[in-house]
């Protein structure tokens, strides 16, 4: 590198030389050409006079006998030739000074000594005016001041006497009869051959110079430190580098290679695992934001199936760090999160908006619902009140019901607040319910952990709560049921708080809808079969669920219905195991039960397009995606199937209530 | 001008072996200005996968100035050498596709050139370049 800016500097300076010596030059052609007489062309005639002149002066001196060195004085061009005529060798070839030169030795030889010394002085002075001159001459020669005159006229009289030798001299520009007119013409030619010579040299120095400029204008070149910092310093740079970076990440996680060959060699192909296997896909995890974490909540993207979202809770070590983060997660990028969003408290529940692909919902320990905007920064762009208007206990549940016109945002904390938001206004909820159990034995209150709303119902709701209950709310009055909970229907079955509450979805030729699974911390999975409709209960009923799934070692902590597959649900323990079950194969194991990790699993959630993968939360931050291949891809009898399942099911239950004793095969644990 | 350089030239080779002794393989051009960390993280992602070779992240301007560096084969000549191409082959498709749309400004988005051994990316931006140069076969 330092060659070649020794090789560039080294061209600079070759080219400052050349143009400083171009300029030298110039400056001192400038000066002899302004010596010289007249230009080129007419020269010789000029200094033919001259000459005339000269010896005119030299017979007049002779016959007066004073200094008729008046030449000198000739207005115009000896007043700058006569200085140069004390240095006679001086000059570049001009013919004035020359001639000057010539003049004023001829004259010194010629005229006598004493008058040498005069005409010196007049010609070291000359320079000056012609006045001295004249005043000298006018005390000798009063008239040769007239004389000068008919001096003027002479050369005239010459020309009319020599016209020959004018016309010869004419002709005679190519050969010069003497050799003063060849060397003015040797002179001259090479004059105008150096002339062209140079000009010749500007141009080449000029085209270098700007084939220099070039090449420094093209080449590469280092930052200064001050650029570097400006460009650091720029917002655009850092969006640059994300988006770019982003962009090549998702091209090198493509592992296909386009141009493969298929006709050369054999590859050992991968063998595709049968389908019956579940597989792990990818496991997402960012050393800088999800470590010491845990996944609170999952999402899939309704728009982009290859998006998902998770929601993480503070980290004890991250001082400095938000104490709430969400992550949106891309299949084809696996080192890093497409976006992060920040919150002040942690984040216990997310969802993506089903009718904007742009927005998130989150809420939070604080009892906050934040919404976070893909096109935007990491800081939310809209947040409920954090004061008595919004929630102010923990928000564990959030769902959004309606349709793209009319839709809305039902949270609940643990305090038994429902409140519906509207997405575009979260400064104050739409409605506010407080769900109360009057008939308690212990407390009103309803901590509610998990909420869930049936498929295609928007006014009525399940929540599960601390105590183990799951209990029905309506949001609206309605004939016969008032707004708030349904106190008379206890589904009374698990022992522990409620972790997840799922419905099944309302998919395919028969309608499963009023179907529901439990999870809860006391080891069990209950199916319940939800009243709906009919005339409501007036007393304090129990109902009891259908079935009870206990084969879990540790709490269970999330279960989900399969979206296409109406037997297939799958559940996450804290043991890390995700079992996958299929109530038409087998109800009391799962059919694939895998191990995940070391530690719990919080959340899982089916992807929404086909139910082939499941995301999977980890408490250590780790996001988990597993394919399940074609055992979600049902048959068109797993509906009926299921149903055969549901009366064996509820057959064995009344076995075991002791009215039926067909089913007797069939272990029931306890509820 | 020139005492700057030879002092950022021996931070360069101080950093370097500081950097290609604490990391596998991968080594920065050295700047003392305050880069973000998240920039940096990037980078070092970009850098540190599987197939990578190297980074050079360029400005566009002219002449195009390289920003930062990493990997092997970006050092030194070799990576001048390659930012002048690749500052020639996105001007030169620019225009090429300039003439073939004039009005509709469909502007670059990214490049892939796969060659026999390599394969290059270059994600265009109006003022810079990232350029990512890696081996898809490698295991």
């Amino acid at each position: 590198m330092s060659e070649w800016r020794r090789e560039i500097d080294a061209k600079r300076a070759k080219l400052e030389a050349v143009r400083k010596a171009k300029a030298e030059k110039r400056r001192q052609d400038e000066l002899s050409r302004s010596n010289s007489s007249t230009p080129a062309p007419g020269q010789s005639s000029e200094a033919k006079r001259e000459r005339e002149k000269d010896r005119l002066y030299r017979i007049i001196s002779d016959f007066v006998g004073e200094g008729g060195s008046r030449g000198d004085s000739t207005p115009g061009s000896s007043i700058p030739s006569t200085p140069a005529a004390v240095h006679p060798g001086l000059g570049s070839g001009a013919l004035g000074l020359n001639y000057g030169g010539t003049r004023s030795v001829s004259r010194q030889s010629d005229s006598g000594s004493e008058r040498g010394a005069q005409r010196n002085t007049m010609v070291q002075a000359g320079g000056e005016a012609p006045d001295r001159s004249s005043v000298m001459s006018s005390a000798f020669v009063p008239d040769l001041i007239e004389m000068e005159q008919e001096l003027f006229e002479m050369p005239q009289k010459e020309r009319v006497v020599y016209n020959k030798e004018v016309q010869t001299a004419a002709f005679d520009e190519d050969s010069g009869p003497t050799i003063e007119e060849l060397r003015q013409q040797l002179r001259a030619e090479y004059e105008q051959a150096q002339i062209q010579q140079q000009q010749q040299r500007e141009k080449e120095l000029e085209e270098e110079a700007a084939r220099l400029d070039q090449e420094i204008e093209q080449e590469i070149r280092e930052l200064t430190e001050e650029e570097r910092a400006t460009i650091f310093a720029a917002p655009e740079f850092f969006n640059f580098v994300e988006q770019s970076s982003k962009i090549i990440q998702r091209a090198l996680n493509d592992n296909y290679d386009y141009t493969r060959d298929y006709t050369v060699g054999a590859q050992t192909g991968e063998d595709e695992s049968e389908g019956k296997r579940v597989k792990k896909v990818c496991a997402f995890w960012d050393e800088r934001w999800c470590k010491n974490r845990s996944i609170t909540d999952i999402d899939w993207s309704p728009r982009y199936p290859e998006l998902s979202v998770a929601a993480y809770n503070k980290n004890p070590a991250g001082i400095n760090e938000p104490d709430g983060i969400v992550a949106v997660w891309n299949q084809h990028l696996l080192e890093r999160p497409e976006f992060v969003f920040h919150s002040q408290s942690d984040v216990l529940s997310v969802l993506f908006s089903p009718f904007h692909s742009n927005l998130i919902f989150g809420g939070t320990y604080s009892g906050q619902i934040l919404l976070w905007d893909t096109r935007a920064r990491h800081l939310p762009v809209l947040k409920t009140p954090l004061s008595a208007a919004g929630h102010t206990y923990p928000v564990y549940a959030m769902q959004m019901v309606g349709t793209q016109n009319a839709h809305n945002l039902i949270t609940s904390s643990t305090d038994g607040m429902v409140y519906s938001w509207l997405v575009d206004m979260l400064a104050q909820p739409q409605e506010a319910l407080e769900l109360v159990h009057t008939g308690h034995n212990k407390t009103d209150e309803v901590a509610i952990t998990t909420l869930d709303f049936p498929d295609n119902e928007t006014t009525t709701f399940w929540v599960g709560t601390e105590e183990g209950n799951v209990y029905q709310a309506n949001r609206y009055d309605r004939a016969g049921s008032k707004a708030g909970l349904n106190q008379h229907d206890v589904y009374k079955g698990h022992n522990g708080p409620v972790t997840g509450l799922h419905f099944h979805p309302l998919a395919g030729p028969v309608d499963f809808s009023d179907l529901f699974l439990t999870c809860s911390v006391d080891w069990t999975v209950k199916l319940w079969r939800a009243k709906v409709g009919g005339k409501p209960s007036t007393a304090h009923t129990s109902v009891h669920p259908l079935y009870s799934f206990n084969e879990a070692d540790d709490y269970v902590y999330d279960v989900k219905w399969h979206p296409q597959h109406p037997a297939l649900f799958g559940s996450v323990d804290g043991a890390g195991r995700f079992d996958l079950w299929n109530l038409n194969v087998d109800t009391e194991v799962p059919t694939v039960s895998t191990v995940v990790g070391e530690r719990a699993i919080n959340k899982m959630e089916w992807d929404k397009k086909d139910g082939r993968r499941v995301a999977l939360g980890s408490s250590d931050g780790r996001l988990y995606v597993y394919d399940i291949g074609d055992l979600g891809v049902p048959r068109e009898s797993e509906w009926t199937d299921l149903q055969k399942t549901l009366g064996g099911l509820a057959g064995a239950n009344a076995a075991q209530l002791g009215l039926d004793g067909e089913q007797s095969s069939r272990t029931l644990a306890g509820r | 001008m020139i005492g700057i350089r030879i002092f950022s030239d021996n931070y360069f080779q101080a950093s370097q072996v500081a950097t290609s002794s604490s990391t596998a393989g991968t080594s920065y051009s050295s700047s003392h200005t305050a880069t973000t960390p998240e920039l940096e993280a990037t980078l070092q992602m970009l850098s540190s996968h599987r197939t990578v070779l190297g980074v050079l992240l360029l400005s566009r301007a002219s002449p195009p100035a390289i920003i930062r560096h990493s990997g092997v084969v970006f050092e030194g000549e070799q990576g001048r050498k390659y930012a002048k191409a690749v500052g020639r082959i996105v001007d030169a498709c620019k225009t090429g596709l300039d003439d073939i749309d004039g009005e509709t400004s469909d502007d670059l988005k990214f490049m892939r050139i796969r060659t026999k051994r390599h394969e290059l990316m270059i994600s265009p931006d109006e003022r810079f370049l990232l350029v990512v140069l890696h081996d898809p076969t490698a295991v």
